[in-house]
């Protein structure tokens, strides 16, 4: 339930937010992806199909939510990639191993985004690859990452030990909100 | 519980792919109004907390009267005959309330207001851009930098023709020239060509000034770079050209003028329609 209304409220506040806010707000060398960054945090607390459907539908909000002009699709496919990595890779860990993880990811799709972006759109590569928002949202993810597993609040969902009861599913329902 | 985890996401992956097809070959027009319908309000509810915040509430009334005097302002401006003259502009007011990343922005004035596709945008300083389409309540504005954009446009002193484009890496736009001898040193100003029935561009709209002269590269064109007027990272209020006013005489004059002016195959015009479709289809 806690899940639902999380991935309801990333899907529908982080696209508003980028475009509202944070582009708005002209930081230097163009400011972190909000919505990627909201997948990152909430999908290692998910299960693998679940953090893939959160990428595909918070991607497919940014693909419509105006002013976006690219080709729909485009940034749903990369989340729902990156949302279903980031929930596969098992998200027990120190912080500082997650807050990488999450940086892997943050950059990983950022450059398959800004290369579709070239490819699908004419994007000029310099803009779709811009450096100064690759280093804002890889920065931002692992810093939301490593904050969201140092609350002791979630590191209690860390601690559950798996049962034996159901030992073919790999991803304890402890640690994972659905 | 394994396959299901595997098979999901490679199911959204492919659909995402069949959305990438879809949206290439046919542009998904319903899904991109829905995403404005819901988005759009939220945008605009964002931004008016926001203002309302800030107590600007109060300055509407202003801000209309403000938008009124521009549009005199710029009809008055006209000084040589364009292909679409009118006495006034009828315009509405609207604020930017969100910045993409495709070198477009988010208006809160939409189809209820009037508001269609390939009308201009323009603020205090200059020209913003033209809109790209309309939603309920907000409209989705191309600038004038984007990669997309080509506008007719001529230089003030000398009248020359030419097409400005965006160099959206830079913030600047590059203007070629029709004319390969024509006269062209920084300082320059540059303004809208105007299109023929005024979409998407009304006449003589100031777009920025030239900042350096490009070397030739062939004799074809010659081309400039122009710093635009509008600063495009901090936009906020602008001004959306309806049309011209609904008043019977300038409706007639105008659409008088296009007939016969038809005739008069105004080059200008034509380049222009031909860019706008190009930016278009891209």
């Amino acid at each position: 339930m806690k899940a639902v209304v999380l991935s309801v409220l990333v899907v529908l506040v982080a696209p508003v937010l980028q475009v509202a806010v944070v582009n708005g707000l002209s930081l230097p060398g163009g400011g972190p992806d909000v919505v990627l960054v909201g997948v990152i945090a909430l999908a290692p607390h998910l299960r693998p199909g679940a953090g893939a459907f959160l990428g595909f539908a918070a991607g497919l909000a940014a693909d419509i939510a105006p002013p976006a002009d690219h080709t729909i699709g485009r940034l749903a496919l990369v989340l729902c990639l990156a949302g279903w990595v980031c929930a596969r890779v098992t998200a027990d860990g120190t912080a500082g191993r997650r807050a990488a993880v999450a940086a892997a990811v943050a950059l990983g799709a950022t450059l398959a985004g800004g290369v579709l972006a070239a490819l699908l759109d004419g994007t000029p590569w310099g803009t779709a690859l811009a450096p100064g928002a690759v280093a804002w949202t890889v920065g931002l993810a692992a810093l939301v990452v490593a904050a969201l597993a140092l609350l002791p609040r979630r590191r209690s969902f860390g601690r559950v030990p798996r049962s034996r009861d159901r030992p073919r599913d790999p991803y304890g329902r402890g640690r994972r909100l659905a | 519980m394994r396959a299901a985890g595997r098979r999901a996401p490679a199911l959204l992956a492919l659909v995402s792919a069949a959305l990438i097809v879809a949206d290439t070959v046919t542009p998904l027009a319903p899904l991109r109004a829905f995403g404005s319908a819901v988005y759009g309000g939220l945008e605009d509810a964002a931004s008016a907390g926001v203002r309302w915040a800030s107590g600007e509430r109060r300055l509407e009334e202003l801000e209309r009267e403000n938008a009124r005097l521009r549009a005199d302002l710029l009809a008055a401006r006209g000084t040589t005959p364009s292909p679409a003259q009118a006495d006034g502009y009828r315009v509405v007011p609207a604020h930017v309330i969100g910045f993409g990343r495709d070198g477009t922005v988010t208006v809160d004035t939409g189809a209820d207001a009037g508001v269609a596709r390939d009308m201009t945008v323009f603020d205090g300083n200059g020209l913003v851009g033209r809109v790209l389409r309309s939603g309920p309540g907000t409209a989705t504005v191309q600038l004038a930098t984007a990669s997309g954009a080509s506008i007719g446009a001529r230089l003030e002193g000398s009248r020359e023709v030419g097409l400005v484009t965006g160099v959206p890496e830079r913030g600047l736009l590059r203007l070629s020239l029709l004319n390969p001898s024509a006269e062209v040193k920084p300082g320059d100003r540059v303004v809208t060509l105007g299109s023929r029935d005024m979409r998407p561009y009304v006449p003589d709209v100031p777009i920025g000034t030239v900042v350096t002269v490009e070397p030739a590269p062939d004799a074809l064109t010659r081309t400039a770079l122009v710093r635009p007027f509008a600063r495009f990272t901090a936009l906020d209020l602008v001004t959306v050209v309806l049309g011209p006013q609904p008043d019977g005489a300038a409706v007639d004059a105008s659409a008088g003028k296009g007939t016969t002016k038809a005739g008069d195959g105004d080059k200008g015009a034509d380049r222009d329609e031909g860019g706008s479709k190009k930016a278009k289809g891209a």
